[in-house]
């Protein structure tokens, strides 16, 4: 996904600090000095991944720059996160709500790295942004157990969501959509449909799986049968271009069915009380990740940050306030989130993005994107 | 005027040593504004997605959608459309003004200003609720039965120039207004005193006299609109889009900044273009004129 703020309001009811991971480590045994820097990831004397889970090395003094996209979202990785492991190893977090695919390419470009560990859309950390990015320390991060797909070498996922057909049910009259084919009957349900504003966010992919293709057989995408897909619909099309945009349409009823994340629809159900409900067939199962710019001087730390964020014991925090998704396959999400989990709902219609292929081919996309929409 | 010691060269400009204290903001202005703009112009000829020899290669890649064309047309289209409304708009609003008794134009000044102290983003989403289709209009008219459908008033041409007109009334109504003020009512008086009817008194004499401030106005409406992309791209349709918008997306989610700089490049040429053209007709000394004489 993009540089778009996307966060999920969520009332946090309990503030309880995650004790997965043991409380108050003190004097792990790889100990660093107390220095302003942060310790060397040399050869410890134990499995380092299992040493960094439940005890970080220490990191004094140091101060980490987190970077995410804000809101509610922001404020469930901190509780989940930032704060334990702040707790755990002393270092002081310093947060930016503002996480912008541009604003990393201006700081290496300028040589002034400032940001230590930046949340991404999945649009963000391939390697044709390489010379932007540190590769990840994979001696810290336990890779075998992240999802297929989900770990590269620059990045590595830290929550999973949902690109989900959500429906306002009044306006369906009960009626349920059971796919993308559905979406695009306007006879059958009636109304106005509603679609994120961009080029890579999933509107071609979604017109080819109304139109018949298989999820496996998506890339390349076919943007001709696309495209004239979407044109069945065109004039019933209302466009979103932030979060809270797409709750607001499909809770109100302004569209009848809408491309949301699933987050966004928990929300519009759970704490609008609007009669919202996702329909889990055909989504597109997605991750934010978490990059290290290139040339910051806290590599060794922001490494750390992430190896331990990534382990089972820690990494499903977030999902305690959230109902967005670990990463780690072994780890166990908060019970009463995990029915609302896109990874909790993967099934045989379940699509992914190619990021590889998206990325690549993101002008043609984008001309193919805005001359059909603005015909 | 101010009355310095330096020489007055007949037909010459002004200058003097207080001129000098134009330099700091000129240097500032040279340092922060003109150096960066063509540095974010070079980028144009110098930044591209995969390495080419061709140095005109975004140029060629933008002039070869046929999208491109059609919103660069609209955006032309968009703002010059902005214009005639805020001046419809504006012209009778600062006429107004002028009329009234000075507290009573002060609350009319106020009431003009007051989108300027509030979030551009805030008054656009307040529009949303208001024009569409479950909001507070159509809501409206559907409880009191007076209509069935909702009708179409966001995501239409008509909900941009509510957005954007409200945004740009004030840069419309104050330079016609302060033209307006200075315009010596003596004048419509004698014109009246020869025989003129009051509305060819105004036509022939009032109006004359305020074109400096309209043309003031009108160009500062249409430079500001052509950078517009949020209200539009909120209140609009598709075909609403503006260019500003497509210079976004590449920056800020393709990180194309080759095609950012370009389109920001032909949007800046084209815009100095409509002030060169502006400018055989008008005399834009008349522009700056307008706030010149007291």
């Amino acid at each position: 996904m993009t540089s778009w703020r996307r966060h999920s309001p969520l009332v946090a009811a309990a503030v309880f600090l995650v004790a997965a991971c043991g409380g108050g480590a003190s004097s792990a045994p790889t100990a660093a000095p107390p220095e302003s820097t942060a310790p060397e990831s040399a050869a410890p004397t134990t499995a380092p991944v299992a040493d960094i889970c439940t005890s970080p090395p220490m990191a004094e003094g140091t101060t980490l720059t987190f970077v995410s996209y804000g809101g509610a979202y922001q404020e469930a990785q901190r509780k989940g996160w930032l704060e334990p492991y702040a707790a755990l190893t002393g270092v002081t977090f310093q947060e930016s709500e503002d996480s912008s695919n541009a604003t990393i390419k201006a700081q290496v470009e300028a040589g002034q790295v400032t940001w230590d560990i930046v949340d991404v859309g999945n649009d963000f950390g391939l390697d044709a942004q390489a010379d932007l990015l540190e590769p990840l320390d994979y001696t810290k991060i336990p890779k075998d157990e992240i999802l297929e797909g989900f770990a590269g070498t620059y990045r590595v996922a830290d929550i999973t969501y949902g690109v989900v057909l959500g429906y306002n049910t009044e306006k369906t009259a009960g009626q349920v959509p059971e796919g993308w084919a559905d979406f695009f009957d306007t006879t059958k349900f009636p109304g106005k449909r509603g679609f994120w504003d961009y080029s890579s966010g999933g509107i071609f992919e979604f017109a080819l799986l109304a139109d018949g293709v298989a999820p496996a057989d998506l890339y390349p995408l076919d943007l001709a049968r696309a495209t004239a897909k979407l044109d069945t619909i065109k004039d019933d099309i209302v466009f979103w271009s932030s979060g809270a945009e797409s709750q607001d349409l499909l809770g109100k009823g302004e569209v009848a069915m809408a491309m949301i994340w699933n987050g966004r629809a928990y929300s519009a159900k759970n704490i609008d009380n609007k009669p919202v409900e996702i329909q889990w067939n055909q989504q597109i199962v997605t991750a934010d990740y978490f990059v290290v710019p290139k040339g910051t001087p806290n590599k060794d730390a922001a490494m750390d940050f992430i190896g331990w964020a990534s382990c089972k014991e820690n990494n499903a925090a977030p999902s305690k306030y959230i109902p967005y998704g670990p990463t780690n396959k072994l780890a166990t999400a908060d019970p009463s989130k995990v029915a609302e989990l896109s990874v909790s709902n993967i099934n045989d219609t379940t699509a992914y993005f190619d990021d590889a292929w998206v990325v690549e081919n993101a002008q043609l996309l984008e001309d193919a994107y805005q001359e059909w929409k603005t015909r | 005027m101010t009355r310095g010691k330096g020489r007055r060269p007949r037909d010459g400009p002004f200058v003097n040593r207080w001129a000098l204290l134009a330099i700091p903001p000129i240097g500032f202005l040279v340092a922060f504004f003109l150096v960066p703009l063509i540095v974010v112009s070079l980028r144009s000829v110098t930044d591209f997605p995969k390495p080419t020899g061709d140095v005109l290669a975004n140029y060629g890649r933008f002039f070869a959608s046929a999208a491109n064309l059609r919103v660069l047309g609209n955006t032309f289209w968009v703002a010059a459309l902005s214009t005639v409304v805020c001046l419809a708009l504006g012209y009778p609003y600062a006429y107004l003004m002028n009329l009234v008794r000075p507290r009573v134009a002060g609350l009319l000044l106020i009431a003009v200003l007051l989108p300027f102290w509030s979030s551009l983003l805030v008054r656009t989403y307040a529009w949303q609720v208001i024009l569409r289709d479950t909001g507070i209009i159509n809501t409206f008219l559907l409880d009191a039965r007076v209509i069935d459908e909702p009708i179409p008033l966001i995501r239409t041409t008509l909900g941009v120039m509510l957005g954007m007109s409200q945004i740009l009334l004030p840069f419309m109504v104050l330079p016609i207004y302060a033209v307006m003020r200075r315009i010596d009512p003596e004048y419509t008086r004698a014109a009246a005193n020869l025989g003129a009817p009051p509305f060819a008194a105004f036509r022939r004499v009032f109006l004359p006299l305020s074109l400096p401030g309209v043309l003031a106005g009108s160009l500062l409406v249409f430079v500001l609109a052509l950078g517009f992309y949020i209200t539009p791209a909120l209140l609009g349709s598709p075909k609403d889009t503006m260019i500003s918008q497509f210079i976004a997306s590449a920056v800020q989610q393709r990180l194309d900044w080759g095609i950012g700089a370009t389109m920001a490049v032909i949007l800046m040429g084209l815009t100095l273009a409509v002030l060169f053209i502006a400018s055989r007709f008008i005399r834009l000394r008349d522009v700056y004129g307008s706030i010149e004489e007291s």
